[in-house]
């Protein structure tokens, strides 16, 4: 139990830090690489509660798939960083104005909820027991039945995504020579090779 | 009361699997720290601004070092997430998939359709294509 | 102290939440700083969903944790690609130049 209470401040610390770290890193490169460090301890986070599916999901899909996409855009645009810093300070107060508002009614919030008392028989998806089934399976078991119209709605989310950003970068370049293997493979000898005869002496 | 005393023996069990982890990333963070103070410890440090200067005509030694990448990276960067995704949700499906039964399985076959009909349009457009 | 329960995730997600948002107004020159900011908060509505899920044994959390990471991708990649265009149209990503409604 000790361990676990360790584990958790130790996770839920660097989260934070590393999310402060992201709002306020000078360069963006800095910026990206910290947010990788945070999605990695929330990773953590997860795991502690229980949840590894997500917890590994949230390795493989903000790890390695949006957090280097990001890092893809900071490197692709060439822009004065230092430039758009200017005016930090300015927007600080109103900032941590709002965030301290905010933050007050959160923690109000936390404070004087309390869960009803017949929640816990009114589960939409009870948890099997552990023993059971692991969560992966568990997961399984209600994504593609119980959810289906949820599940399709995020494929189709995806499709939206995959033609929005095929729509929005691809152009087509002017004069770029492609290699066309039909084409290649499909020359024959008569158009492509002429023989003639050349007199002696007199030159082509 | 009891049940939540059994749950929490239950997580006891599953997180006892992830110690071997736990203290695997705490090695690796322990080296990690090590080798940097180790060399920042054992290295001489003789601060030089010649050190750091451009040799003749050469590079400056610190740089920003961001060159621009070609925005097709970009593209297949984000082709890439897609893809992700659709393997991240295939993996639940492939061990539950004999509870689920055949609705499972069109429904997980209808979401790859809708995923497939995206991957011929990005075929037909070229965006694989490397020029 | 010691025993971790539902309210020390729910304080973790509360803070991660507020950082976000604290972002958005900090970094208001910088659109990439802004869309890291809103995955901040993403993250921050998974952690509270997680935790809620184990906490009343109730799986539909996570499911909906699992579809949030889905539109956060989708987001990101759909994002990213506008400030792409927006640069290659406008040669920068200065929010308030952002005020055209033709580029």
């Amino acid at each position: 139990m000790i361990l676990q209470a360790i584990s958790f401040y130790a996770f839920a610390a660097v989260t934070v830090a590393a999310a402060v770290m992201v709002i306020s890193a000078r360069n963006p490169v800095h910026s990206v690489l910290f947010l990788i460090l945070a999605f990695f301890n929330a990773a953590g986070l997860f795991v502690l509660m229980g949840a590894e599916f997500i917890a590994m999901i949230l390795v493989i899909v903000y790890v390695g798939a949006v957090a280097v996409l990001f890092l893809f855009v900071v490197m692709m645009l060439d822009i004065n960083f230092v430039e758009l810093r200017q005016g930090f300070l300015q927007y600080l107060p109103i900032g941590a104005l709002v965030g301290l508002v905010l933050l007050a009614e959160l923690v109000l919030i936390l404070g004087s909820w309390a869960i009803a008392p017949d929640t816990a028989s009114r589960a939409a998806a009870p948890t099997p027991a552990i023993t059971e089934t692991t969560n992966t399976h568990a997961i399984g078991q209600v994504l593609y039945t119980d959810y289906i119209y949820l599940f399709q709605a995020a494929g189709l989310i995806l499709l939206i995504a995959m033609i929005g950003a095929i729509v929005l970068t691809l152009r087509s370049r002017e004069g770029v020579k492609r290699q066309r293997i039909s084409d290649q493979v499909g020359r024959t000898r008569e158009e492509s090779v002429e023989v003639r005869h050349v007199e002696p002496g007199s030159g082509v | 009361m009891v049940a939540d005393a059994l749950w929490g023996y239950l997580m006891q069990d599953m997180l006892s699997e992830y110690l071997p982890i736990l203290i695997f990333l705490g090695i690796a963070t322990g080296i990690a720290i090590a080798a940097l103070v180790a060399s920042y410890i054992v290295a001489r440090q003789r601060p030089d601004p010649e050190k750091v200067s451009a040799y003749e005509c050469g590079f400056d030694a610190f740089d920003d070092a961001r060159g621009q990448f070609d925005v097709r990276f970009y593209l297949v960067a984000i082709l890439f997430i897609i893809f992700d995704l659709e393997i991240a949700f295939l993996f639940p499906w492939a061990i539950s998939l004999s509870e689920i039964g055949l609705f499972g399985f069109w429904s997980m076959m209808a979401f790859l359709g809708v995923l497939t009909i995206g991957f011929i349009y990005e075929w037909k457009k070229g965006a694989l294509e490397w020029e | 102290m010691i025993e971790i329960g539902l309210s020390h995730y729910l304080t973790v997600a509360a803070i991660l939440f507020t950082l976000g948002v604290f972002g958005i107004f900090l970094n208001r020159k910088n659109v990439i700083i802004i869309l890291m900011s809103v995955e901040l908060i993403l993250l921050a509505v998974n952690i509270n969903l997680v935790a809620f899920s184990i906490h009343l044994n109730d799986l539909a959390g996570q499911v909906f944790a699992l579809l949030i990471l889905a539109i956060a991708a989708a987001e990101a990649a759909i994002g990213l690609a506008v400030i792409v265009v927006y640069f290659r149209n406008r040669g920068s990503i200065a929010v308030e130049d952002i005020n055209l409604m033709k580029g």
